[in-house]
């Protein structure tokens, strides 16, 4: 069963939510401010974690950073305002995507089944598998199969997205992928839904792990990842 | 403006010319006829009954003048050779006596007069003329700029500005200032009003979402069926004038990419929640923003479902697959058709037409036109001949990005 820690300062919003996502099997344990949320992280260590940007104490940001500081769990931020820096905030933070407030439950159901996805991803299942043991991209190497990368001998933590992302470019060397395309095969979006933006700031921090100048950007277009 | 300054200019100097050659002239004829008065008086003092002149050159007319008084008569020639002279001439003792003044100097001084007359003319209108016309072009271009920006924020560019230019004090300074000032005013008021409207979204929002979340923990019934229509259509109406707010604000830009139309026409279609029959030709492709095409086709659609008849038709034709030229989007339903006043004027928010209309909100058609600009794309509404409201999505091509990194 997955278990997940909402933290909602809102008390009808944090109250009806996690009731609903228990009613859809999750196990919910819910904080209302940061600093509540990352002592509760600390104590539950659930499987996904679900906040809201804007939180008394610690915001969702500064958690999200706290949060990252130690682990590369799945984080999904929940933003009233779709349009706004906060969610470039919460996405250079680490977070893995994001909802808009008020969200359909249906949605957000998706979106969580999406990211974890994302970190349960079966080696035997990824087109990448099926390639040799080991792929090479300057001084990053790439075990497919072990999900393990390394950059210069030394191992790097990547996110579940963070890991797809590099898969998904690794599989197609050489080649631009486009930022709607990687919306879809990484995070699951249709044509109608997903922010590009995800994939920037997805981009920005994979960059930060495995060098800058392993991932190309194609103006206007997308990435491609460079030998 | 430039043109008449020159005819003026021109005028101007031509008649003081005239008048100063006139004056002159009568001055000398003066002096000519006193002068050759005075020589005749001479000639008949001394000389006496002395013809001097041979007859056959006394202009007759001056001998026939001469007939009717006993007192000396002049006449100018300005036709004898070989320079013109003054005659004077008297009968005395029935003998014609006449003296000749020749006037070739005064005839001169004339001509030099009026030579000098004409170049000082021709060089005031050669340096007025170039001065009057750039002055004249300068303030035209002037209140041209000022008419062409206010057109600009008519058109709805607000932050277009005269700007401050020239001397402070002339008209059109002044002029521009105005309209500046004016175009900050109802900038700042339309700034409020949109910032008002966003805020009341947003702030709609929190409670809002706490409404849709809570409405899901109602247990199923037809008393919670008829919450969550309701917490359903407020959501849609906080959510749309949040996106109508962002559209007036014109701070959204497009995200284009090679989008298969099958595939996402598909996709939208799918999600409307009523039957729509689609009729696409070939595969096309082609570059666009897919989430603001959405908003557009849904928006369509659901105005369709809401105030056409069924069927629904949703068409895709033009366009090649690589090199679209043009590819229309076309929706269509069978209804009573668009109102008029959507034909005529487009559609304004919160304005369904007529009353029988009704359910919408009015803002599903602002909204489409809205994305529809932000995606350089072409919307237009028009009635079938056989019947229904048909709105036609028009797509510019987008060039290819270059991939130069």
């Amino acid at each position: 069963m997955t278990s997940l820690l909402l933290v909602e300062d809102d008390e009808v919003i944090r109250i009806a939510v996690g009731r609903t996502l228990e009613r859809y099997g999750f196990t919910v344990t819910t904080a209302s401010d940061g600093l509540a949320g990352l002592d509760r992280f600390r104590e539950a260590a659930p499987d996904l974690v679900l906040l809201d940007v804007m939180l008394p104490g610690l915001d969702g940001i500064g958690l999200c950073r706290r949060v990252r500081e130690t682990s590369q769990v799945p984080i999904l931020m929940m933003s009233a305002r779709g349009d706004s820096l906060d969610v470039v905030g919460g996405l250079e933070a680490g977070a893995d995507d994001y909802v808009v407030k008020p969200v359909d439950t249906s949605v957000l159901v998706a979106r969580i089944r999406a990211v974890m996805r994302r970190a349960a991803v079966d080696p035997c299942a990824d087109p990448a598998a099926d390639r040799p043991a080991e792929l090479v991209f300057g001084d990053v190497r790439i075990d497919p199969g072990g999900l393990e990368v390394t950059r210069a001998g030394r191992p790097v933590a990547l996110t579940p997205t963070e890991l797809r992302l590099l898969l998904e470019l690794a599989a197609h060397p050489g080649v631009v992928l486009e930022r709607h395309r990687l919306l879809r095969d990484v995070w699951d979006y249709r044509w109608q839904g997903g922010d590009s933006r995800v994939v920037d700031l997805c981009v920005a921090r994979l960059r930060t792990k495995i060098g800058a100048e392993r991932i190309e950007t194609v103006r206007g277009f997308g990435y491609k990842l460079r030998r | 403006m430039a043109v008449l300054a020159a005819v003026a200019v021109t005028v101007a100097s031509g008649s003081i010319g005239l008048a100063i050659h006139q004056s002159t002239k009568s001055r000398q004829l003066y002096y000519g006829r006193v002068t050759a008065r005075g020589d005749l008086a001479d000639t008949i003092g001394s000389v006496r009954a002395d013809q001097q002149v041979p007859a056959s050159l006394v202009p007759p007319k001056l001998a026939a003048e001469a007939l009717t008084t006993t007192s000396p008569v002049t006449f100018y020639d300005a036709s004898y050779s070989p320079q013109p002279v003054m005659w004077a001439a008297q009968y005395v003792d029935g003998n014609l006596v006449v003296a000749q003044y020749p006037m070739a100097s005064e005839q001169r001084d004339l001509e030099a007069l009026d030579r000098h007359t004409f170049y000082a003319a021709a060089g005031t209108v050669a340096v007025l003329v170039p001065l009057a016309a750039f002055g004249a072009e300068f303030a035209g271009r002037r209140l041209r700029r000022a008419a062409r920006t206010a057109h600009r924020i008519a058109a709805g560019d607000l932050d277009a500005r005269i700007g401050p230019r020239g001397r402070a004090g002339d008209e059109v300074h002044d002029l521009s200032r105005a309209v500046d000032s004016m175009a900050d005013a109802l900038q700042h008021r339309l700034r409020t009003e949109q910032r008002f409207t966003a805020d009341v979204a947003h702030e709609l929002r929190t409670p809002l979402a706490g409404l849709v979340a809570a409405a899901e923990l109602l247990p199923d019934g037809e008393a919670t069926e008829l919450v969550r229509d309701r917490v359903r259509v407020l959501r849609s109406l906080t959510e749309n004038l949040l996106e109508v707010s962002r559209l007036d604000a014109q701070v959204e830009t497009a995200d284009f990419v090679a989008v298969p139309l099958r595939e996402f026409v598909g996709e939208t279609v799918a999600d409307i929640g009523f039957e729509v029959q689609l009729s696409i030709e070939g595969d096309p492709v082609v570059r666009t923003d897919p989430r603001r095409l959405d908003r557009i086709l849904t928006n369509l659609l659901l105005n369709a479902h809401k105030h056409g008849r069924a069927p629904i038709e949703l068409g895709v034709s033009g366009g090649v697959s690589g090199s679209v030229s043009s590819l229309t989007l076309t929706v269509r339903d069978h209804g009573p058709g668009f109102p008029p006043d959507i034909l005529a004027e487009g559609p304004s928010r919160f304005r369904t037409g007529a009353p029988e209309r009704g359910r919408g909100h009015g803002l599903g058609l602002t909204i489409a036109l809205g994305q529809a600009r932000v995606i350089g794309a072409r919307l237009e509404f028009g009635d079938a001949v056989d019947g229904g409201a048909i709105a036609r999505v028009t797509l510019p091509r987008i060039p290819d990005p270059t991939p130069d990194t």
